[in-house]
Order: structure tokens, then sequence, then C-alpha cells
């Protein structure tokens, strides 16, 4: 998975931002978010995300897994990534 | 996940104006661009490659470049390739004048993420009355070139009360051109329109006939072809804006730096301040009372807008 040719992602002092760049649509990321971007522009697979990120942003058993399956989710629903 | 932010370190869209000569002369150019209309002061070329790093050094996604005609600028190759090969996502705006092959070919290889073309009306009669100058089959063939050459395409579409009735066909065309969006608006009271606002101007019923039309081939379209369409008035657009501005600054050809295009107000100038000076003056600005009080006064005088360029320093 990448983020689709059209979507661009910048750090931001809050998280960061997507901008697609086709509808001229923005969204802002919280850190988790914007750290889940990071993982996915670096090239980690999907299912490894969690597990890369779960010492950063401990919330709990599962709770990371869970966070990065729903924002992925949205991702693909918002039509912000390519397989 | 949620869209906007009015907290960004850096504009995400900068729309730049690369110089306002142009090989038309359209009765509605909001900018009066035209033959030997370059500005006086436009950025010499070392300023504007200067612009392009900054643009990229900030990190700013998305830029677009436009006029006047940006194809006319004698650095035109050279600003596009110097903005794509640092990854920028770049829009040309242009009047479809200078779509031969080979030029379609270059920007395919430069990268450019999409042309946006001018294409107003769906036959020769019509297109050639509004663009002074201008040739419908040039236009048609160069967008053909565009997509031949692999090139993403716009299409934009201003309505005036003698092209109006086309716009079913014309985004019928847009489409058979190979577009994935069309664009389109109400015409604004401003630059060339303010002295032909007599043949231009469309009825409001002719508007509503217009959006209706709209409405329709945006149905018709859906997943083959964005139709987007500014259905309301320029009014309410702006209050909305000074609710929620845009994380965009607008460029003109001398570098100077507007909050919005129909807005007369400039909140820098890149000759004298960097682009990240800019972007705290222009989040500054809006808060500015006299751009509250330009809006409030356009709702008692929807002509106001003929005096964009002259420029109020915020």
């Amino acid at each position: 998975m990448r983020l689709a040719k059209y979507v661009k992602f910048r750090e931001e002092k809050f998280g960061g931002v997507l901008f697609e760049t086709r509808s001229e649509k923005v969204f802002t990321l919280n850190p988790t978010a914007a750290a889940i971007v990071r993982e996915i522009q670096a090239g980690r697979a999907e299912r490894e995300i969690g597990r890369a990120l779960k010492e950063r942003f401990d919330g709990g058993d599962g709770v990371i897994e869970t966070e990065v399956d729903a924002f992925i989710a949205a991702l693909r629903l918002q039509g912000l990534t390519d397989e | 996940m949620s869209e906007g932010s009015d907290d960004l370190a850096a504009p995400l869209y900068v729309a730049w104006q690369i110089t306002n000569e142009c090989n038309l002369a359209c009765l509605h150019c909001i900018e009066e661009s035209g033959p030997g209309k370059a500005f006086r002061d436009e950025l010499r070329d070392d300023e504007v490659f200067a612009v392009i790093d900054q643009l990229v050094d900030q990190d700013v996604p998305y830029l677009s470049f436009s006029g006047g005609e940006p194809m006319v600028h004698p650095q035109f190759f050279a600003m596009v390739e110097r903005a794509c090969r640092h990854g920028r996502q770049l829009k040309i705006e242009t009047n479809g004048h200078y779509l031969d092959p080979r030029n379609c070919e270059r920007l395919s290889e430069l990268g450019v993420k999409a042309v946006q073309v001018s294409l107003d009306g769906a036959s020769r009669s019509t297109f050639n009355r509004m663009r002074v100058l201008g040739e419908f089959n040039t236009v048609v063939e160069g967008t053909k070139n565009l997509r031949t050459a692999g090139v993403p395409i716009e299409i934009n579409f201003s309505p005036t009360r003698f092209n109006i009735g086309e716009i079913g066909a014309a985004v019928d065309l847009a489409y058979e051109l190979g577009a994935y969006s069309f664009y389109t608006g109400r015409t604004m009271y401003t630059g060339n329109a303010v002295k032909t606002w007599r043949i231009v101007a469309p009825s409001e019923e002719q508007y509503q006939e217009f959006f209706s039309v709209l409405h329709a081939k945006a149905d018709e379209y859906r997943g083959r072809m964005r139709v987007h369409f500014h259905e309301m008035g320029l009014l309410e657009e702006l209050r909305y804006r000074l609710q929620n501005p845009a994380a965009l600054l607008i460029v003109l050809p001398n570098g100077l730096v507007k909050l919005i295009n129909a807005l007369p107000f400039v909140c820098g100038d890149l000759r004298k301040q960097s682009l990240a000076e800019i972007w705290s003056r222009f989040r500054r600005a809006w808060h500015d009372p006299r751009v509250a009080r330009f809006i409030d006064d356009l709702a008692t005088d929807p002509r106001a807008t003929s005096a964009l360029h002259q420029w109020v320093h915020v």
C-alpha cells in the first residue's frame, strides 16, 4: 500500500495534513494518524504498522492496532491510497 | 481524520499568475490580460526561480501557474521543470493555444499534475466571440494533443449570456476530449467584464437553468468525470472564506501576494519578504477589519468588485 499519486503528506506541529490535489481536499491528521502515514510512506507492510507504533502510542492491548485498522480503512474509503 | 486547518506551517496551495501577458483579449478576463499587458515590474528570472526554491523549501505541495497566458512566459518550461523536479504537484491553467504535440509531450515528461484548459463553449462561434483573438479549433486540437501525450485534463468554462446555453454540450465535449474534471461558476464583475458587462452578464434566469443542467450533468458523469461548479454567489463565498480562509496564496506577476482573487487586499511582497513571513501576514490579514468591511459592503454594492486591481495593502 502507498499514498495515491495525487496525495501529498506534510508534517505539522499538530500531526500532519494529507492534501488530495485532484479534488483539492485537505485532511488534518492527529499525531497517531500522521505516524501511520509516515509508516506507509516508508513502505512498511500494513500488518506491521500497528506493531511498529505500539511502543510510541501505548494505549493498552490492541488499541493502536484497532486505530491503525480504522485509519487505513478511512484512507481507502477516501481514495487516498493505492494498493 | 477531518478536513481543514487554520494552524498550518505553510500554505498548501500557491496559485501563481506568472505573467499578465496574453495572446488573447477575452471579454470577461478578470486580470485584464492581453497582448502587451505584461506588468512593467514582473519578477525577473532570478526572482522567479528564487520563489520556486522557497516554495520547495517550505514544502508547499501544490502549485498552479496561470496568467495572463502562462505558456508565453519566456521561462515557462524551465519553471515547470524546477517545480516538478522537486516533487511539487503542478497545474497549468492555459487558454490552450500553445498545446502543440511537442509542448504536450514536454508537459507529460516533466510530470505536471494537470493542465486546465479554458473552453467556454461547444461551438466555434460562441467561443471565438468571447475569446477575442482566440480560435476554438486550436483549443480543441490542443486538448486532444494533451490526451495523446497522457497529460490529465481539466476544462474550465466561464459563462456569459451568449454561451451559457451551451453548457450541457460543453460538458459533453469536455468528456469527449478526455477531461477528468470540469469546472465552472458565476462570472465575476471585475477586469474586462466591467467594460463588457452589458454583453456578457447572464441573467438570473439563465443561471438557474445553467445550474440545473450542471446538476444533471454531475449525476450523468458521476464516476467518469467530476463536474464541479460554484453555485453560491460571490458574497456568500467571501463570507465563508472570511471564517474559513483557504491555505492558498495568490501570487501576482510582480511578486505581490493577495488574500484571495476576489478581494483587493495584498498581504505581502515576495521581493521584500520571505514566503514564511508572508504566510504569517496572510493569516493575520484575514482578521483586518477592512477585509470584513469590504465583504459587508458588497452586500449593498456588489459592483465594488470592479476595483479589485486597486490593491489595498493590509
